[in-house]
């Protein structure tokens, strides 16, 4: 009994120090806490530019910056009030399924400040990172629909759950704005977080799509989403990135991408932390300031015409003047 | 609703490409079992061969320096599994779950230690992950092309494995000392088999199975390895395994059968009006009812789970 007690209290140990790292070098530095998706830091695509925004503001502010990834949606919350047992001046939560727990932990330590990406949190000290992904699906949806060959097109989500409804119509009304008998087959590739990491469904999803005649498939699926890289490229179709721009992944596979800015808007909170003017409430980040758009660069310059671009720059003003309305699948309901 | 989006020949291909790592990973099972060990760890097993095989491929590029490596790591996990249960007469399903959870974390770690990215391995460019074999004369015939050709190679080990693992378990003598091993060791013993030895010989023919199973996933179907992406096929294989009444082909049927539910829901979505979560729910009903309504009873191995301790 003893010994079992033993390597109990030595496991606890193990796992406090899993949590955050022992010891405080942070010198007197404001310290930044962000708490990953389930996804992990190296999705290529939504924690990556959460991570690459944190990245930035270390290597331009003096902060002392922390991470962990729980590996299960059971470990956030002890990695999440590890920062703030710490203290610790920002803790940023990557990912809607974190904003319940942060709610919590936020009311817990009033004085400390937090950020949610994609959630909602009505708190003072916590700022809500929203954006406006379904105007940024509709312009990619607006390029695919004119670009299909075939007038069938796909959109491969991750998690069936509101926020990845949001890129969907999003998607479907910019392709059937672009092109009114465009066909477009949506599918999800799970109903539980462990859908963001099963790449080999998302290949037979998109593989099933190929099959109906789709020749452009949008992802927005986290790591499964790298599977519709993989079955766009065996077949010589078209995939669009999601989240990060993820053009290079597969060069000349992938149409484009629907950025959404999660580096910037991480960067700019601890930004007006450092400044002293960290506020709490709904930032919002849509199309009028750059927090969603699509991926133009040297990969896939040569697969989008000219008057396709301009076309979606056009309806990119229209959106922003609100003459085109893009629903929102989050605020209906 | 177009019946012909559901039920259509790249259905059977894709069958064939869900249902192969679980084909594996059951026979290897089956072998562990037979023996009469319990191998709960499948999944762990999986997990380490589809982490190698992506990884040992992104350093080397070439998948089948990664395909060996798999087999070999799969073949180590399961050493663990086999000298604490064999030689230290562990309890199987604590040994077993302890593996499982091991490595949910050991492949990310080693990730990041090697590529600096826990979440996932490099995405491999398409010619480094396995050929598609086409098997001329089957190519061109409707069905069978779409059953046995234009797949991975370790697709065609599976389908080959299935016969050559039923000779192994019924026309050997290998074969019959596993089994004998497995329902009465007492009995082996007496007339001079080693039990641990073949209980040994099970344990890491299935760790080598599995490990190639999950090498599958990870540079077959896929073209990286990412955090868990097993997604619970090891305990799917088991189950087949069970439901397959331990039978090389009663089980590989029994992973078939589960393929081609998986395969249908895939293509359900967004063509019959169900919710998603409905129709994603179809494999494991399907599974359930068809070998639990017409299978019946199945029987382990009479040993399995029982440690062997050799009478003084």
């Amino acid at each position: 009994m003893k010994k079992l007690s033993l390597a109990i209290a030595l496991i606890f140990t193990l796992a406090l120090a899993g949590c955050v790292g022992a010891g405080d070098e942070s010198g007197g530095r404001l310290r930044v806490g962000i708490v990953f998706d389930i996804g992990g830091k190296d999705d290529k695509s939504f924690n990556a530019a959460a991570w690459e925004g944190v990245r930035l503001a270390a290597q331009d502010f003096p902060i002392h910056l922390r991470d962990v990834e729980p590996g299960d949606p059971t470990s956030i919350e002890p990695c999440m009030r590890a920062f703030a047992e710490r203290g610790y001046d920002l803790i940023i939560g990557v990912g809607f399924a974190q904003a319940p727990i942060m709610d919590q932990v936020a009311r817990d330590y009033p004085r400390l400040k937090f950020a949610i990406i994609d959630g909602v949190i009505d708190s003072p000290n916590v700022a809500s990172l929203i954006f406006e992904e379904h105007e940024g699906a509709f312009l990619v949806g607006m390029i695919a629909g004119n670009l299909t060959k075939t007038g069938k097109i796909g959109f491969v989500g991750g998690m069936d759950i509101p926020l990845i409804h949001k890129f969907k119509t999003g998607y479907e009304e910019g392709a059937k704005y672009a092109n009114p008998n465009v066909q477009v087959f949506a599918n999800y590739v799970g109903v539980t977080d462990a859908a963001w990491n099963n790449p080999g469904k998302g290949k037979e999803l998109a593989t099933a799509q190929i099959d109906r005649g789709a020749d452009i498939l949008f992802q927005a699926a986290g790591n499964s989403g790298l599977g519709v890289f993989d079955a766009a490229e065996e077949t010589n179709k078209l995939a669009i990135g999601v989240d990060s721009n993820q053009n290079w992944v597969k060069p000349g596979f992938i149409l484009t991408s629907m950025i959404k800015r999660v580096d910037v808007s991480v960067y700019n909170t601890v930004r007006d932390l450092i400044d002293g003017r960290f506020q709490g409430g709904i930032h919002l980040f849509g199309l009028e300031n750059d927090g969603v758009g699509y991926a133009l660069d040297q990969y896939n310059e040569k697969l989008i015409p000219k008057s396709v671009l301009d076309e979606v720059e056009r309806a990119k003003r229209e959106i922003i003047a609100g003459r085109i309305k893009v629903t929102d699948a989050m605020a209906e309901k | 609703m177009d019946i012909t989006d559901i039920l259509n020949l790249s259905l059977l291909a894709s069958m064939v490409r869900l249902s192969t790592p679980l084909v594996l990973a059951a026979l290897g099972g089956m072998y562990s079992e037979r023996g009469g060990v319990i191998n709960i760890a499948l999944e762990g097993i999986m997990l380490a061969g589809a982490f190698t095989a992506a990884a040992v491929t992104a350093r080397t590029a070439n998948p089948w320096i990664g395909l060996v490596s798999a087999a070999i790591a799969g073949l180590l996990v399961a050493a663990i599994h086999a000298v604490a249960t064999i030689q230290f007469k562990a309890d199987q399903v604590v040994v077993g779950t302890a593996i499982n959870i091991l490595f949910l974390g050991v492949p990310a770690l080693a990730s990041g230690a090697m590529f600096g990215s826990t979440g996932s391995t490099p995405q491999l460019p398409r010619e480094q992950t396995l050929p598609d074999w086409n098997i001329p004369g089957i190519d061109s015939i409707p069905i069978l092309s779409q059953l046995f050709s234009g797949h991975k190679p370790i697709v065609y080990l599976a389908i080959l494995m299935v016969p050559a693992s039923w000779y192994v378990l019924y026309r050997t003598r290998f074969g019959l000392r596993l089994r004998a091993v497995g329902e009465n060791p007492e009995a082996a013993d007496t007339a001079g088999v080693s039990v641990a030895r073949m209980r040994y010989a099970g344990v890491l023919m299935s760790g080598v199975l599995a490990g190639i199973g999950g090498a599958y996933l990870s540079i077959g179907q896929n073209s990286l390895f990412t955090r868990n992406m097993t997604a619970g096929r090891g305990f799917i294989a088991l189950a087949a395994l069970i439901f397959g009444k331990w039978h090389p082909v009663g089980a590989s049927l029994a992973c078939l059968l589960f393929g081609l539910a998986e395969a249908i829901s895939i293509r359900m979505q967004g063509v019959v009006s169900i919710p998603v979560q409905f129709i994603q729910l179809i494999p494991y009903v399907l599974t359930m009812v068809v070998l639990a309504g017409f299978i019946g009873r199945a029987t382990p191995p009479k040993a399995i789970g029982v440690p062997y301790v050799k009478e003084k």
